[in-house]
């Protein structure tokens, strides 16, 4: 029989049978030996077993069509337009930790595959904040000392009702807006807005979405990130470079009050 | 129907139940799983006939699925905190879930992609290490570490939500 020193490292070996066979007696007998070592043995082992039950009914299950298909050949070719999104839903899942989005994101029925155009949306959005936020005097077209006339003119350009959000009670004070273009030949409205700091965060919007698709997230490596939502006729994203849940904070609040002007 | 895909077509269940385990939305796991597929079949000749496409499909499916979450959420294991009971992503109406197991799943979904991976990988999937280390791409001491760590992150969160179930209770 092998003598050596065991450690945690070891349960898990063991666990996993990666365990020596010539060792495992010695190991069972470390184990039996140390009182809160086998606690945490058995606990590791309740858990996998609790996991492989939580995930032994898929293995029952019938293969779904699109899949068996899939294989064979049989399915129709799917268009880039039409790739799927399961990882916006990874994505999401992670706001919905992060940002407590639950309630709206959740509300919208789930996390599923959608058309191309929202991380079109978001790039898009991501893009305009980097220029127009950075520019010091010309950040806007229309400044949010005329607020009434930016509005109509937006609204009428973009073909939707817009109400620039009040944002006071988050830090953040409307500077202005721009007229800019939006997917293939549509157009989208900038609002931007600055804190007390001279933090900046733009609202992009746009009516040119045809099919309704769920909110969800999409995050630069080191740039601003944005938060955004698609539905059927207005698409919506909010970007800045705020820590995260600030962010999600912001856009919460600015969504809801955009979705208020837009069907109000 | 030729040997390979058979064979693809045979694996099809234990893909499933990998991409349940790294997604918990059941349509998005099957698009993972669809998109493997789909990437499987143009690379078919990638695949040594006589070698288990097992290792090959799995391999396939991780890089789908490591890709994306970095791209999408690279600082995705530190920002990745449990869910409460109650805000977690709905469970499609046709699955019975059980609280335990729905509680497991939201823990083991809220652990690292990565550790996620890891401990999936070889607890439910079966791999040995040396496989799973090969299929991650990782050294086998990394594998290792992520493994440990990621049962010591399970248990805590499972202890948490259990905690949280207590305090309920007794609020109430």
């Amino acid at each position: 029989m092998t003598r050596r020193d065991f450690s945690e490292r070891d349960i898990h070996m063991a666990l996993d049978g990666e365990l020596p066979g010539e060792e495992r007696m010695a190991y069972d007998a470390w184990l039996e030996a140390n009182p809160e070592m086998r606690a945490k043995s058995a606990r590791y082992i309740a858990d996998r077993a609790a996991l492989r039950a939580a995930l032994a009914g898929v293995m029952d299950e019938p293969v779904p069509a699109r899949l068996r298909q899939a294989v064979l050949g049989e399915a129709p070719a799917r268009t880039p337009a039409w790739r799927s999104r399961w990882w916006l839903s990874a994505a999401a899942a992670a706001v919905l930790i992060v940002g407590g989005f639950a309630g709206y994101v959740a509300g919208t029925g789930g996390i599923g595959r959608e058309e191309g155009a929202d991380d079109q949306l978001a790039e898009q959005a991501i893009a305009a904040h980097v220029i127009y936020a950075a520019e010091k005097r010309h950040a806007v077209e229309v400044a949010a000392s005329d607020k009434d006339h930016l509005q109509t003119w937006l609204s009428n350009r973009i073909g939707l009702k817009l109400v620039a959000p009040d944002l006071a009670a988050e830090g953040f004070e409307l500077v202005g807006g721009r007229l800019l273009p939006a997917g293939e030949r549509g157009k989208a409205a900038m609002l931007l807005y600055e804190d007390a700091k001279g933090e900046r965060i733009s609202l992009f919007v746009t009516a040119e979405s045809s099919e309704a698709a769920k909110g969800t997230y999409a995050a630069e490596a080191d740039g601003p990130e944005a938060v955004y939502w698609l539905d059927k006729g207005y698409g919506c994203a909010v970007v800045g470079s705020l820590p995260r849940e600030r962010l999600s904070e912001v856009a919460k609040s600015a969504y809801g009050q955009l979705l208020a002007g837009i069907s109000s | 129907m030729d040997d390979k895909r058979a064979a693809i077509l045979s694996e099809i269940p234990r893909l499933r139940r990998y991409a349940c385990s790294l997604l918990r939305d059941r349509d998005s796991a099957d698009d993972l799983v669809q998109d493997c597929l789909e990437r499987a079949l143009v690379r078919l000749d990638n695949w040594q006939t006589g070698e288990s496409p097992r290792r090959w499909l799995f391999t396939i499916m991780h890089h789908l699925f490591i890709d994306q979450m970095r791209k999408v959420n690279r600082r995705g294991e530190a920002a990745m905190l449990p869910l409460e009971a109650g805000e977690a992503q709905s469970a499609p109406a046709d699955q019975v879930e059980t609280i335990a197991s729905r509680e497991i799943l939201d823990a083991l979904q809220a652990i690292g992609p990565d550790r996620r991976a890891a401990l999936v990988m070889v607890a439910i999937e079966g791999f040995s290490y040396a496989e799973a280390a090969n299929i991650l791409g990782v050294p086998a001491g990394t594998l290792m570490s992520r493994i440990a760590r990621g049962r010591e992150e399970l248990r805590s969160l499972l202890d948490d939500s259990s905690r949280r179930r207590s305090i309920r209770i007794v609020e109430r």
